[in-house]
Formats: structure tokens, sequence, C-alpha cells
């Protein structure tokens, strides 16, 4: 006997990240999925976040295979954290972000990020119901990036240079990378940072209240 | 990389469906995989085999239909097909304001169920 199923594969993902939607939206706090390579420094650009956005309540649920490092370095902060081992898993999937949504207090945030497992590939293949994509590179992980890895490039809203205090040491081409990156996806918009020194972290944090519609305290 | 976890939701998905056509062994799966979806077929078929196990398709054999990247360009207008895993530029113009109009397919199109 045959049996038609015509479903898409991932349907029960993008059910599950349409749920989260509902309760982000019904919360009003703006969902961001931070996605990166290893060690480009999402964890260090939400310590620069969490330290001079000031006036924006922030959350974050932190993906990891293993470990509570980065949950620890926000909790630091005082922002409250929760924090996802996927014992292997190489993304979060909408469900693990489900599971821990009671766990977060969304009604008194302003934005949510979600730290998603360090990799250039799969975490750009799962919604889990954010507001937008946003990713991170380091410049030393090269200038041949975007053109190698390019579905991230293509469905992250905006893209933060990291490391640009590493420039003059090492042999990158920044111009490569924004020409390759813009040319995958026209509308990227992209800061160029040091997490380390704190350069143009103020451009980035004001374009998150800006995107986010939060800061704005009405007089 | 995530074909496991794509095909534990292959075997969600189609396990619930036969249940509820009142049936209780699924024979064989037939699946849609764009080569720019990111999934391998061979991994998926192993994955699949894998972890089938006890579950309903445990005796089911998959069928896997490929689908190439198509796509068409917003400046010259050319409709394309490619063989790669991925198209940066239209391969005519060379231009890179393009759609894809295929080739992301993540599809489970029909099952043998017994």
């Amino acid at each position: 006997m045959k049996v038609k199923v015509a479903t898409k594969i991932l349907e029960a993902n993008d059910r599950i990240a349409l749920d989260n939607r509902r309760l982000f939206d019904q919360a009003g706090v703006f969902v961001i999925n931070l996605m990166s390579g290893p060690g480009a420094g999402k964890t260090s650009l939400l310590e620069r976040t969490l330290a001079q956005a000031t006036g924006l309540k922030i959350g974050v649920i932190e993906g990891d295979i293993a470990g509570t490092d980065d949950a620890e370095r926000v909790e630091r902060l005082g922002a409250p954290v929760v924090q996802i081992n996927t014992g292997g898993a190489c993304h979060l999937d909408a469900n693990m972000i489900f599971e821990v949504l009671d766990d977060m207090p969304l009604n008194s945030l302003d934005i949510l990020f979600i730290e998603n497992v360090g990799n250039l590939v799969c975490p750009a293949e799962f919604r889990v119901g954010e507001d937008m994509k946003v990713m991170l590179l380091s410049i030393a992980e090269g200038h041949d990036k975007p053109l190698k890895y390019p579905l991230m490039f293509q469905e992250s809203s905006a893209l933060v240079l990291n490391k640009i205090d590493l420039a003059p040491y090492t042999d990158v081409d920044m111009e490569k990378i924004r020409r390759d990156a813009l040319s995958l996806n026209p509308g990227l918009k992209i800061f160029e940072v040091s997490c380390r020194t704190g350069e143009g972290i103020e451009g980035w944090t004001g374009w998150l209240k800006e995107v986010s519609g939060k800061g704005f305290p009405q007089p | 990389m995530h074909e496991v976890s794509i095909a534990l939701s292959l075997i969600d998905i189609i396990t619930a469906q036969c249940r509820k056509e009142g049936y209780g062994r699924i024979e064989a799966v037939r699946v849609r995989i764009g080569r720019a979806s990111g999934i391998m077929p061979d991994a998926l078929a192993f994955a699949f085999d894998a972890i089938k196990g006890d579950s309903m398709a445990s005796g089911a054999v998959m069928e896997i239909e490929e689908v190439s990247l198509t796509g068409r360009c917003r400046d010259c207008g050319v409709e394309f097909t490619s063989d790669e895993e991925y198209v940066l530029a239209c391969p005519a113009c060379g231009g890179a304001s393009f759609v894809m109009t295929g080739g992301r397919e993540l599809d489970i199109i029909d099952m043998e169920v017994s």
C-alpha cells in the first residue's frame, strides 16, 4: 500500500520554531541567533554588549557541545543565562530552545541572544524562532571564509568582524571579506570590532537598539 | 553533517503517519534531497539504517531522489541548472543577483506500508 507523505523533513523543527516565535512575540522580546565558528568571539561579544549596552535588558541562551564556561562568563555580568549542552549535536534546534524557555524570564527582557554551537555550517540550517541571525567572523580565520561557507553569510542579517586589533599581524584582506560577503548577501550589515579593546562596539550596540526597537525610552 | 538528526526526524514523521493510516510496517520510503541542502545522501542512508532499529521502519528501504541546484538570474534572466553543491554567481553573466529555484529540498515523497 502506497501512502503519500509529502512532508518537509524539517517541518517539525519549523513548527516548534514558530511556537517559540509566538512566545517571544507575546513577551515582546527581540531574539538574535548568534552564530560563528569556534573561537570567533561570540561570548566575548556578548560580554562587551552586556557591559556597554546600558539600558538594554539582555538574556542569553548558551549552546555548547559540553561545558558551562560560557554561561559562567555571562552570569558574572548579571544577565539571566541558561546553558544547553547538545552532547555532540553540531547545532541548536528549535526543540532544544523550547525546552529551556521556562527558565528564561522572557517578559522582563528586551533582547534574547541564542549563542549557537561554534560551527560555520549547520547552525544556519535550523530555525529556532529568532527574529534575525547574526554571525561573527574573526579576521584571523582568513578572508576565504565567505566563499567557503556561503550559507551562513547569506542567512545572516549582520556580520560582526571581530579581532580587528590583530589586523597588523596577519595578511588578511579585509576588503575581500567585505566584497565576497556582500556579493553573497547585498543587504548584509557589517561591523568591524575588537572585543579585546572595545573598538567598534558602540556602533554594534547602537544598531542593536535600532533593529530591536528597544533602548529608546519614551520622553 | 547532521544526517542523524535528519534521519531521526524522518523516522518520527513516517512512523506517525503509518500509525495514523492504520498500518504497522513501513517497507520503503522515498525522499527527495537537494544538492544544496547540506545533506549527503550516502550519509543519510547510513544514518537511517543505523537508527531505524526496532521502529516500524526497521525493515524499510530508503530510496533517495537527488535534485540538482537550479536558479534564475535577476540580471540576465537566464535559468540554469548546476551539478555543484553551491553556486556563487550566475553561470551565464557572473552576476551575484540570482534566486535559487531548487536544490534545497529535504522532503519525504511517499512510503510503502503494510
